[in-house]
C-alpha cells in the first residue's frame, strides 16, 4: 500500500538526522524517504556538526541529548559565522528534554523551529518538514 | 556680660559687708572694753586683735567657699562632658547662689559646645563608612544608598558578590549595579518608591531574589532585606544586606533537573511506541480484523495518554518551581481549539465517545501561550473522557462571554461531581473520593488547568450535577484588551510567570 504521506515535490530533499536514538531515527528515515527526502543520519555530535558544515543538507533534524558533542553546542557553533559559513539549511530541534526558560530561548534565538519528539508520530513530522520552505 | 558685671558686683558688696561688719567690730570692742568694762587698754588692744584675727580666719574660710563655688560648678560641668567620664555626676546649678545666672548660663554654654563637638565628630565618622569597623567587617555584603539611589557605600563582601570594584559601585545607581529578578511582581524598587511617598522608616524582607550577573553561567540567589530611613541625617536612605542562599536555591532547581530527565526518559519510548504503532495501524490496520484494529487504536490512544500525562508532570514541577515562563502571542482562538479537539479525538474514539465542538464565527484573536493552553483545553477533554460513565457525547464550545472574554466550555453528561468535592476540585493531587477506585488520574489536571488559565488572566469554573454530568469552562482574554492592559511597546510577546521570575522591568527604564 502506498504511504499517503508520499508527495512528490519533496522529491530528492536532503535531511541530515542527527539522532543518537537508533530506533527513532529508523522511524524517521522511513518516513521521510517514503515522502521523497533524501535522508543522512549521524548519531555524534562531532560527526553531525561536520556533516552540517558541508551544507549540503535543506533540512537539518537536531536532537540535543546527542553524544560526542550536545546539540545546543553543535547549534552554536552551526551559527556562529566564525565557525560555520552561513548555511541554507533550516535547523529543527527535535528532542525530548525540556529546557530550562534561559536556554528555551537561547536555542529559539537560533533555531528555525523546536519539535518534542513524544508530541508527533513520523508522518506528523514529514507533514511539518513538508511545510518548511 | 551683663552677668558679668552683675558677679563683680556681688563680689564687690560681698568685700565691703565683710570689711565693714570687721571695722565696726573692732571699734565697737574697742567702745564697749574702754568705756563700760574699764578693760586695760594694752590688754584690750590683745584681744581686739584677736578678734580681728578669728573673724579674718572666719571670713577667709567661708569666703573662699563661698567665692569658689561658681567656678566648681564651672568646672564639674567641663569634666562632665569631657570624653572619659562616663561616672562624673553633672553639676548642680540650682545650688550657685553667687552669680547663678552667669553659672547657669556659661554651664549652659559649655553643654552647647560639647554636643556641637560631638555632633562634628560623630558624624564625620559615620560619613566614612570606608573606615567604620563594623560596616567592613559585618559578614554579610551591604550596601548604603542614598536619596537618589545612588551607592554611597559597599563593603568588601558586597563587592566580591557582585564581582566589581569599588569604583565601579560607589556613585553609581543601584539599578545599574543590582540587576535583580523576584519571585512576585512585589519587587525592591516597587516598594521603594512606596515606601519613598508616604513612610519615614520601613524594612522589608524578599526571598530567592536573583542576581543577573552578565556573563556569568549561573545567578548568585539570595535573601535581601532592606531599611529605609527617610530622616537619616547623613543621608543614608536605604540599607541593603543579601542572605546568600545559593547552593540551596540551585538544589531547588535540580530538582527540576531530576524531573526534566526522567520526563525525556519517559519520552523516548512513548516517541518510538507512538512511531510503531502509526507504521502498524497505516500499513497493517486495513489488513486487520476489526477487533485486532480497535486494539490498535487503543494502544494509540494509551500511548498518546501518557504523552499528556508527562507533560502535566513537567508543567508542575515547572510551576513549584518558579520555572514555568507563558509568552502570550496572538493567536486564533477557533484554530487551537479544533486542533486540540482532533488531537483528543484519539482517545473518545477507543471510548466510542463523540466529540462535537461548537466554535462561534467571528472570534477576536485571543493572547495565549499556544502550547500551555493546548493543554487546558486537553485536560479538560481527557477529564471529561474519564468522568463520562455511559454518556457518549462531549460537547466543546466555544464563544465571546458578556464581558467580552473568550470562553471555552466542555461539557460532559457523565457521573458528575458531588457538591461537597467541588471546592477543592482545582487543587492539586485533589480528586474526587467517590470516584478514586474506578477512574485513573493523579489530580494534577485541573490543578495545572487553573495555573495556567490563571496565568493567562483567565478564569476557570465548573457547574455539575451528580449523574448528570459535568461543565468546565474557562476564559482567555481578547489579544487586544491584553495588549492595552499590559501596555506593551513591541506588542509583540507578553511574558507571563504562573507565580515565576518576574523581571524588575522598571530597571530598564532609567
Amino acid at each position: 500500500m502506498e504511504s499517503p504521506v508520499t508527495t512528490s515535490t519533496q522529491k530528492g530533499r536532503k535531511v541530515l538526522c542527527v539522532e543518537d536514538e537508533h530506533f527513532i531515527s529508523e522511524l524517521y528515515v522511513r518516513a521521510l524517504t517514503r515522502a521523497g527526502y533524501d535522508v543522512t543520519v549521524e548519531s555524534d555530535g562531532q560527526k553531525g556538526l561536520k556533516q552540517a558544515q558541508t551544507d549540503q543538507f535543506d533540512i537539518i533534524l537536531l536532537d540535543l541529548m546527542i553524544p560526542g558533542m550536545t546539540g545546543i553546542e553543535v547549534l552554536r557553533r552551526l551559527r556562529d559565522p566564525k565557525v560555520t559559513p552561513r548555511l541554507k539549511a533550516k535547523i529543527v530541534i527535535t528532542t525530548n528534554l525540556e529546557q530550562r526558560e534561559e536556554i528555551r530561548l537561547d536555542i529559539e534565538r537560533q533555531a528555525d523551529a523546536y519539535l518534542v519528539k513524544a508530541e508527533i508520530t513520523p508522518r506528523e513530522l514529514v507533514e511539518f518538514l513538508n511545510t518548511i520552505k | 556680660m551683663d552677668n558679668l558685671q552683675r558677679f563683680a558686683t556681688q563680689i564687690r558688696n560681698q568685700q565691703l559687708f565683710v570689711l565693714l561688719v570687721t571695722g565696726l567690730t573692732i571699734i565697737a570692742g574697742w567702745w564697749i572694753g574702754d568705756e563700760v568694762l574699764h578693760i586695760d587698754p594694752i590688754l584690750l588692744l590683745a584681744l581686739l586683735f584677736a578678734l580681728a584675727i578669728g573673724l579674718s580666719l572666719i571670713f577667709a574660710i567661708s569666703g573662699a567657699r563661698y567665692l569658689s563655688q561658681p567656678l566648681r560648678i564651672v568646672a564639674q560641668a567641663v569634666i562632665h562632658v569631657a570624653p572619659d567620664s562616663a561616672n562624673v555626676p553633672g553639676p548642680d546649678v540650682k545650688s550657685a547662689r553667687l552669680g547663678a545666672e552667669l553659672v547657669t548660663n556659661l554651664v549652659g554654654h559649655i553643654y552647647q559646645l560639647a554636643s556641637v563637638v560631638e555632633d562634628v565628630s560623630g558624624s564625620g565618622k559615620k560619613r566614612e563608612l570606608s573606615a567604620d569597623f563594623v560596616a567592613n567587617n559585618l559578614p554579610l555584603p551591604l550596601m548604603v544608598l542614598d536619596k537618589d539611589q545612588n551607592i554611597l557605600f559597599a563593603n568588601q563582601n558586597m563587592l566580591q558578590y557582585l564581582k566589581r570594584s569599588i569604583d565601579e559601585t560607589v556613585g553609581q545607581n543601584v539599578y545599574s549595579v543590582l540587576d535583580l529578578s523576584f519571585r512576585s511582581n512585589q519587587t525592591f524598587d516597587k516598594w521603594l518608591a512606596e515606601v519613598k511617598t508616604g513612610k519615614a522608616v520601613a524594612t522589608n524582607y524578599w526571598d530567592q531574589v536573583k542576581l543577573n550577573l552578565p556573563g556569568a553561567k549561573t545567578s548568585p540567589q539570595f535573601d535581601l532585606a532592606a531599611y529605609y530611613n527617610q530622616n537619616n541625617p547623613d543621608g543614608f536612605e536605604t540599607i541593603l544586606t543579601l542572605f546568600d542562599h545559593t547552593i540551596q536555591y540551585a538544589q531547588d532547581d535540580q530538582a527540576l533537573s531530576f524531573v526534566a530527565l526522567a520526563v525525556h526518559e519517559l519520552r523516548t519510548p512513548v516517541t518510538l511506541l507512538r512511531g510503531y504503532i502509526e507504521v502498524f495501524e497505516e500499513e497493517l490496520g486495513p489488513t486487520l480484523d476489526p477487533q485486532l484494529a480497535d486494539f490498535m487504536h487503543k494502544m494509540d490512544a494509551s500511548a498518546h495518554q501518557l504523552t499528556t500525562f508527562v507533560n502535566n508532570i513537567l508543567n508542575v514541577a515547572r510551576i513549584e518551581n518558579d520555572q514555568l515562563v507563558l509568552k502570550l502571542h496572538k493567536e486564533e482562538w477557533g484554530d487551537i481549539v479544533r486542533a486540540a479537539v482532533a488531537d483528543m479525538s484519539v482517545r473518545s474514539n477507543v471510548e466510542g465517545i463523540k466529540l462535537t465542538a461548537d466554535i462561534a464565527n467571528g472570534l477576536p484573536p485571543v493572547g495565549v501561550d499556544r502550547v500551555s493552553i493546548y493543554e487546558v483545553i486537553c485536560n479538560l477533554i481527557d477529564n471529561a473522557i474519564k468522568y463520562s460513565g455511559d454518556s457518549k457525547e462531549i460537547v466543546i464550545k466555544t464563544y465571546v462571554g458578556a464581558d467580552g472574554l473568550v470562553e471555552t466550555t466542555v461539557q460532559d453528561f457523565g457521573v458528575g461531581i458531588a457538591t461537597s468535592v467541588m471546592p477543592n476540585l482545582f487543587e492539586k493531587f485533589y480528586r474526587s473520593h467517590h470516584n478514586r477506585d474506578q477512574i485513573g488520574g493523579t489530580g494534577l489536571g485541573l490543578f495545572l488547568c487553573k495555573t495556567l488559565v490563571s496565568a493567562h488572566g483567565g478564569n476557570i469554573w465548573v457547574k455539575s450535577k451528580e449523574g448528570q454530568g459535568s461543565i468546565f469552562g474557562f476564559t482567555v482574554k481578547p489579544y487586544a484588551q491584553l495588549a492595552e492592559e499590559e501596555k506593551n511597546g513591541d506588542n509583540t510577546d507578553i511574558v507571563r510567570g504562573a507565580h515565576g521570575w518576574i523581571k524588575n522591568h522598571s530597571l530598564y527604564r532609567g
